[in-house]
């Protein structure tokens, strides 16, 4: 099979550049420096009389919550709130710390740690196409006895396979680092959290790490697909950059402020966040589910990828 | 039977209402080596990048050994190697790295095959530097390697010894004859007339897109068009008029210590020689000059004039 050459080639190119190693020791040196920081940080004193730490805050939230409700202040507050004071009560009733830690808890608490690698795949993704164009070197690519689509899926798939491959390098990494610092155990934690019908509910730790594991997965897809359409489309790493950090980032602030229109749900940054659809905590849009938002995801990265494809088959090379 | 690698049939290109390559048709011939001649903007870029590819073509056909591309794309390309405009390289791997990546997606080349045209394009001592450090010249050679990789028997080159030294120049010539003469069938473009003088079998001259004429660079011992320049020690003047008195019909110029001479036939020569002898005029040389492909493309183009002084000389 010759063709894999090309997707080895596209696989050499990513890793012969400096940056893509500075991608990947990144987030492990910002995994091991907040395991490093909490461990010297923290006092375990707070941690073993944890009862009464949560006894104050739920004191402070309960008053917060009276003046909440005389001032009328927003009511997204007030429930956050609500939710918060119902937490601890059935933490202290039931005795879970939320303080426990083991390395499922720190890989859960690490998790925001996806949208760096998020970050470093567009960027990645961005310059795989725009890059060859800007340089000329597409030129040299092309004429060789390969149809265009199959020198565009090599490089699609490698650098899926490179986001993947960086999102296991850092779970791997998260997991080793959690557990030499609070031990592997744990796998039968559990942690609270607020129904819509504000019922509070224990689930696993365990659980929530791997749907995390597994909808970033999705998620980086859908990124990848949305940067590469960018960059064959404009031919330019830098637009192709912008408008997918754009779409990742600024993405919840335009979803706050639309949030109201029931046709958000429908766009593309309303439903990249998949991880706050694991457990409905934090839910900017209540009307999304899991299932619901995957399934949009795919669509749009069906969209994106015929329409790469199809430009990049008809564009005529003048790099 | 010659055979026939490369054929264009009625290619053009449109971009818009702008016609780029007009009704463009040639064939190259196995082992000559054939020159794409014309000014800039000609549309000999264009013509390559529809050859290989990189652009659509508006109407016509292009066959690489018998195959349409426009049909089967992956097996017209198999036999060609090409660099089209500048050599694009990867800057941040070695120059090594840069061929593995071509060598390892084309069909049948080996490490002896990858060490054999490193050795060849003499870059053996800085073929694991990166590709950034390369000079012009040196990044040149590196395309003209890749190109050669996989030994296609259709090998395009757009505007080849730019910025190559005349080392560089005079050993890719030789290689290319080299090939040439193995078959291989090389297409060169550029708007340098006395290297594609130099290199070429054949030369297609082209303008706004449309084939001027396609000339051989032979010896052309037979040309009607020669220009004999007497060189002339003494009156110039003098050994002009002697000429002009005895053929009145004969066009002669002066040009310095110079007397040049329309000749219809080259036995003519010896009796013009005679007559000034035997007139007494001192001869010290005489040197027969035709129409260079220069002369030839600037009266085709309509550019200019008569630049014999800068002209390259065929048969010499």
């Amino acid at each position: 099979m010759k063709w894999l050459s090309l997707l080895t080639n596209e696989w050499i190119k990513i890793f012969s550049r400096i940056r893509t190693w500075i991608f990947i020791a990144l987030p492990i040196l910002i995994i091991i420096g907040v395991a490093v920081y909490d461990k010297v940080a923290t006092d375990t004193e707070v941690n073993e009389n944890w009862k009464q730490d949560i006894t104050r805050t739920l004191e402070d939230d309960k008053k917060a919550l009276e003046d909440a409700k005389k001032n009328n202040e927003n009511e997204i507050y007030i429930d956050m709130l609500e939710s918060n004071i119902k937490q601890n009560e059935y933490a202290i009733e039931n005795d879970i710390s939320p303080y426990e830690k083991t390395t499922w808890k720190f890989m859960k608490e690490m998790a925001p740690i996806s949208s760096l690698i998020g970050l470093f795949v567009i960027v990645v993704a961005s310059d795989i196409v725009s890059s060859e164009f800007s340089k000329g070197t597409i030129k040299m690519l092309l004429i060789r006895p390969y149809s265009r689509w199959k020198i565009l899926l090599s490089k699609f798939l490698a650098t899926l396979g490179f986001a993947f491959v960086m999102w296991l390098v850092v779970i791997a990494t998260t997991w080793l680092v959690g557990g030499l610092a609070y031990g592997f155990g744990g796998i039968d934690q559990t942690y609270l959290v607020v129904t819509d019908t504000q019922e509070v509910r224990e689930r696993t730790v365990v659980e929530y790490v791997f749907a995390n594991i597994g909808v970033e997965f999705i998620e980086l897809t859908a990124l990848v697909a949305l940067s590469f359409m960018i960059s064959t489309l404009f031919m330019s790493n830098s637009v192709a950059i912008g408008v997918a950090m754009f779409t990742m980032f600024a993405g919840n602030t335009i979803v706050m402020l639309l949030a109201t229109k029931d046709w958000i749900i429908y766009t593309l940054f309303a439903n990249m966040d998949l991880s706050t659809l694991i457990d409905g905590q934090n839910q900017l849009i209540e009307d999304l589910t899991l299932p619901f938002s995957i399934s949009m995801l795919a669509i749009y990265t069906a969209v994106m990828l015929a329409i790469t494809f199809t430009v990049f088959q008809k564009r005529d090379v003048k790099a | 039977m010659t055979t026939h690698t490369l054929e264009l049939k009625n290619l053009t290109k449109k971009i818009k209402s702008k016609t780029i390559v007009d009704d463009l048709s040639f064939s190259v011939r196995e082992g000559e080596i054939f020159g794409l001649l014309g000014p800039n903007g000609a549309g000999k870029t264009t013509t390559i990048r529809m050859i290989v590819g990189l652009i659509s073509i508006t109407d016509g056909d292009v066959f690489i050994n018998g195959t349409n591309v426009r049909g089967n794309y992956e097996k017209a390309m198999e036999q060609v190697g090409a660099i089209v405009e500048n050599p694009q390289l990867y800057d941040f791997m070695s120059g090594y790295k840069n061929l593995m990546q071509y060598a390892r997606i084309m069909p049948g080349v080996t490490k002896e095959r990858i060490d054999e045209v490193i050795k060849l394009v003499d870059l053996e001592y800085a073929i694991h530097d990166k590709v950034k450090t390369y000079s012009l010249g040196m990044r040149q050679r590196l395309g003209v390697a890749q190109a050669l990789l996989h030994k296609p028997n259709v090998l395009i080159l757009d505007e080849p010894t730019n910025g190559l030294d005349p080392q560089g120049i005079y050993d890719l010539r030789n290689y290319l004859r080299l090939l040439a003469n193995n078959g291989t069938s090389v297409i060169v473009s550029s708007h340098m007339l006395a290297e594609m003088q130099m290199m070429c079998d054949r030369v297609a001259i082209i303008q706004h897109g449309k084939l001027v004429r396609i000339d051989e660079i032979t010896n052309q011992e037979d040309e009607a068009d020669v220009k004999v320049h007497f060189q002339i020690e003494g009156d110039v003047h003098e050994a002009k008029k002697v000429l002009s008195d005895m053929n009145p019909e004969l066009d002669v110029t002066e040009s310095g210590n110079e007397l040049i001479v329309q000749v219809a036939d080259l036995k003519s020569i010896a009796g013009l020689n005679k007559q000034l002898v035997l007139a007494g005029v001192l001869v010290v040389g005489i040197q027969r000059k035709t129409k260079t492909l220069e002369e030839r493309f600037l009266e085709m183009t309509k550019k200019g004039g008569d630049l014999n002084e800068v002209a390259v000389p065929v048969n010499e």
